[in-house]
């Protein structure tokens, strides 16, 4: 019984050397995008279910505005590229422990996020939008007249976060907040009637309201912070700057502006 | 007639992850079960730094959510050894599913009448043979009626690795759900395979019980 027990702090030692032999910082010049050059596949996180951005088709593909602009951008670099779908909130944690190397999900570059992982430059521009009821007296000016009201949110957001550092101070309780994990149950809520407000990107916003029989109430931009970025692992400065490149290409032959119109994201 | 159709064409889709759904749980359910049963025995016969590691155990991994477990593993564990989601994901499940069955096979190890252990060491077996010629088959078959318990909570809990991405039956649905927003049809239709299955799995294991029931 003994030799069990001995046994078992080898193992535990055993693991701990393993993890420690990971530590090894082997970066050459071009660091992590050499990997990927190598293994000629660029993995993409993503967390399909935000269309238009991105989903999955009936036939079980990935589709929207994500995924064609990360196909573009990986056959310029001249690899292929594979979506990792899973949920959003696990996406940040994902990416720092390279279990995907990029992600695109129409993420936005916060002070939190980019403590964690670094960002591209910003491939998008959007606005937030508030939906209330089809049927709603409520008339918001300001993204600040949305105060005292009860408010929706998805959880792990900007527009979370704003609600909390901007509606709260100004009297929104805590209790009036709802987080869901997905946009479209928050909007079933403000149908049936649970909550006055939703607050969610402008993008999806039109297309939820027109389909639930919501009315959109204000679409802005001065909650937005920055545009929607590529995360990337964090000090990879070679792979930041090869993504930086082709967005600006990208943007500067149009080739956005076409996906913007072919997804109809404003 | 639309409407069939489209309904047709969910639950075949749905379908398709069931496969996921019970790669996730076989594997779940049998590394629980050997690690359960493994962890039961050293618990009630181990020495005592190895019965308090087996209690330490199960009492930290049943504290913890299941779901925390699961990223641990992916996030922590599988960065040193290479996992892939579905692995980490089963895996986790089944380190979890370990402590829950661990208490039930303790419960049922203590159940066999001690003097039986006695017993076997008085015509000679050695305590290892004791336990797994006399005591195992005995608790094992006490074990069933809590087990299918756990085997359809394991089976309910795999669609909690669509987290890390593992598109399970609960992940597909909300595919469907944020695609075409009708998230009522969407998810009952998974409701329906998830206690077809359950059903199908205690109605089983229902069997197995009256199959080896042991008449005391």
């Amino acid at each position: 019984m003994k030799r069990r027990s001995s046994m078992l702090i080898l193992l535990v030692i055993g693991v701990l050397l393993v993890a420690g032999c990971q530590q090894q910082p082997a970066a050459p010049a071009e660091g992590y995008l050499s990997t990927i050059k190598e293994k000629g596949t660029l993995v993409a996180g993503t967390s399909a279910d935000y269309p238009p951005y991105e989903s999955v088709d009936p036939s079980g593909n990935f589709v929207g505005f994500d995924i064609d602009l990360i196909t573009e951008i990986g056959k310029r670099m001249g690899v292929e590229v594979e979506v990792k779908d899973m949920a959003f909130d696990a996406l940040i944690a994902a990416v720092q422990e390279k279990k995907v190397d990029v992600v695109i999900a129409a993420m936005q570059a916060s002070p939190e996020r980019e403590e964690k992982v670094d960002f591209s430059i910003p491939y998008h521009f959007q606005k937030d939008a508030f939906i209330v009821a089809g049927d709603s007296t409520l008339v918001l000016n300001s993204p600040l007249d949305a105060a005292g009201h009860s408010i929706g949110v998805q959880t792990g957001t900007i527009q979370e976060k704003w609600v909390l550092d901007n509606l709260v101070p100004k009297g929104t309780a805590e209790d009036q907040i709802f987080r869901y994990e997905r946009v479209d149950q928050g909007a079933l809520d403000v149908s049936a009637g649970r909550v006055e407000i939703l607050f969610i990107n402008a993008d999806p916003a039109q297309k939820l309201a027109d389909d639930l029989g919501l009315k959109v109430a204000l679409v802005t931009s001065e909650t937005v912070i920055g545009g929607q970025s590529i995360a990337l692992p964090e000090g990879e400065a070679a792979l930041k700057a090869e993504l930086d490149k082709y967005i600006t290409e990208l943007e500067e032959e149009g080739f956005i502006q076409q996906l913007q119109e072919k997804w109809g994201i404003p | 007639m639309e409407f069939l159709k489209d309904l047709i064409f969910l639950i075949n889709y749905l379908l398709q992850g069931t496969g996921v759904t019970l790669g996730v749980t076989l594997i779940a359910l049998s590394t629980g079960f050997l690690f359960g049963t493994l962890l039961a025995v050293l618990r009630v016969y181990g020495s005592k730094p190895v019965a308090r590691f087996a209690a330490v155990y199960s009492t930290l991994i049943r504290a913890v959510p299941v779901v925390v477990i699961i990223f641990i593993l992916f996030f922590v564990i599988a960065s040193i050894v290479d996992l892939s989601p579905f692995l980490s994901g089963a895996l986790a499940l089944g380190f979890a599913s370990a402590a829950y069955q661990s208490e039930v096979f303790r419960g049922a190890i203590l159940s066999v009448p001690a003097g039986q252990m006695m017993a076997a060491r008085a015509i000679g077996m050695s305590r290892l043979k004791a336990i797994s010629y006399i005591i195992l088959p005995q608790a094992i078959r006490l074990a069933i009626p809590p087990w299918s318990n756990e085997a359809a909570i394991v089976l309910k809990d795999s669609s909690l690795v669509f987290v890390i991405g593992v598109p399970e039956i609960l992940r597909r649905a909300q595919y469907v759900s944020a695609r075409t927003l009708e998230p009522f049809i969407a998810f009952s239709a998974a409701a329906a395979i998830y206690f077809i299955m359950t059903f199908l799995v205690n109605r089983g294991l229902d069997f197995f019980e009256r199959r080896y029931r042991i008449l005391m």
